[in-house]
């Protein structure tokens, strides 16, 4: 007698959008293999780019999903948001001034660091699991020195707590402002 | 019985349902100190220190280790969807975990067939799991501050990272509009608790109270101490406190430990934590069956 798993049914918020369908097919391969719950699906035609496949992804794990392809070296045009009208990711922050620190706030992460000594205070915001893990990362570091969110976290939250770290290493800098 | 649900930044810890205590500011958890920092950990600090003060039993946690990559947080989904029907807590926080529309709507369906049905309260992802899966309605409490509000009012999007920048670039003072619109949407819970400079506690889209002072800013730069109110929010509603009272007293507390610690923007929520007991003491008091406030 012969024994079928049922593969758990999946519906994502998110597409890997791919210009031809072996870099698609491939990238259902490596990301199964690396955990992610994806499905092979057709695009509406009005996110279509390239062919005519994409993978459907949980969109709140987009950086850990996009790490695993560049390091698999599988090309891809971009990730987006199924529901159409969804503008992209939130690219302005927020700057509040404490005196003594300054916290900027990018979507729901926000990062504060001490002006004197450009060290980071605290990260507060979010709430995916990587965050808790990315606070005790960074309390505590110079922002030069601290890990990129970008490279050591896996969801939107931990992409949010990037760029709030990216303009504080600029504000920190004394970058001008664009 | 109140049942507290989210992953801890300890890869190694598998799936455990316990209780926890406290020491020297970490959480044992079977025997394992996990340091009491932003997330999951600050929630059950909270909520154990309120418990305690009314002598309530603690809180059942149910806990798996999960940095970003989802298995614990799959493992929590799946041990609910099973069991919450003979755990049957009278209140479920849901908390830190890889969003998953699928599994939250499973969840939900699981909790509707309890023979009686939790006091449903989100706060973290889970919020955004079930905004997202288009069931914030079937939860009682929600705990948003002013982006997560936005996020909430934006019918488009499945995490706050994509929320239009026209709702992010607003500020506290527009919560009624945002909160209207959510409603609107099916996108809130029964209570808002939306955390700020001013704190809104808007019950079926009224708002029944608004919450200024004392005037702690620094509160927002702590990681943590939005996770504490819903600790609160959790312990106090479990109390038999009615739901709008258990939030205007969280936010309340909230706002005194910040002053009686002297926060500033590098304080850490452990140290705010450890003072609960003091503000207790000093405001929260018993008339007959209930607790109060000192105003």
């Amino acid at each position: 007698m012969a024994f079928f798993r049922k593969k758990p049914s999946f519906a994502g918020d998110g597409l890997v959008l791919f210009m031809d369908v072996h870099d698609a097919m491939q990238a259902e391969k490596v990301l199964s293999r690396a955990g992610y719950l994806v499905k092979l699906v057709a695009p509406p035609p009005e996110l279509r780019r390239g062919c005519d496949l994409a993978v459907a992804i949980n969109l709140v794990e987009q950086p850990g999903i996009e790490r695993v392809l560049k390091e698999k070296e599988v090309g891809y045009v971009r990730v987006t948001p199924l529901k159409a009208g969804t503008e992209g990711i939130l690219e302005i922050v927020k700057i509040t001034d404490f005196g003594d620190w300054t916290m900027v706030k990018a979507a729901n992460m926000k990062l504060t660091f001490a002006k004197k000594s450009g060290v980071i205070v605290n990260t507060s915001g979010g709430g995916c699991p990587d965050i808790p893990q990315l606070h005790a990362e960074l309390i505590d570091k110079p922002l030069t020195e601290a890990p990129r969110p970008r490279d050591v976290g896996f969801t939107l939250c931990a992409l949010m707590l990037d760029r709030a770290l990216e303009e504080c290493l600029r504000l920190w800098r004394g970058d001008e402002t664009e | 019985m109140m049942l507290i649900a989210g992953t801890v930044p300890a890869k190694e810890l598998p799936l455990t349902l316990t209780t926890a205590r406290t020491e020297d500011e970490s959480l044992v958890v079977d025997g394992q100190l996990i340091p009491c920092t932003q997330g999951t950990t600050a929630t059950i600090s909270a909520a154990l220190a309120t418990t305690s003060y009314l002598g309530r039993d603690a809180p059942q946690i149910l806990l798996a280790g999960d940095i970003g990559q989802g298995k614990g947080s799959r493992q929590i989904y799946e041990y609910l969807i099973e069991h919450i029907a003979e755990l049957s807590p009278e209140v479920l926080v849901l908390h830190y975990w890889l969003p998953d529309m699928r599994q939250t709507k499973r969840l939900c369906e699981a909790v509707n067939k309890c023979p009686r049905r939790p006091l449903m309260i989100a706060d973290a992802a889970s919020m955004y799991s079930a905004k997202a899966a288009g069931l914030a309605s079937e939860f009682d409490i929600f705990t948003p501050d002013a982006t997560e509000m936005a996020f909430l009012a934006d019918p488009k999007v499945t995490h706050p990272a994509y929320i239009n920048r026209h709702l992010f670039d607003t500020d506290i003072t527009r919560t009624p509009r945002l909160a209207e619109a959510a409603y609107h949407d099916n996108s809130a819970a029964k209570l808002l608790l939306v955390k700020g400079a001013i704190d809104y506690i808007i019950n079926d889209g009224n708002i029944v109270a608004t919450i200024t002072e004392p005037d702690i800013p620094a509160l927002e730069a702590i990681g943590g101490t939005g996770d504490t109110i819903t600790g609160l929010v959790a312990a106090l509603a479990y109390a038999g406190l009615e739901l709008a009272q258990a939030a205007i007293i969280a936010a309340r507390a909230n706002r005194s430990v910040g002053q009686l610690a002297k926060v500033t923007p590098a304080t850490k929520v452990r140290q705010v934590i450890a003072r609960y007991p003091d503000v207790f003491r000093e405001n929260l008091y018993q008339r007959g069956s209930t607790w109060h406030w000192k105003e």
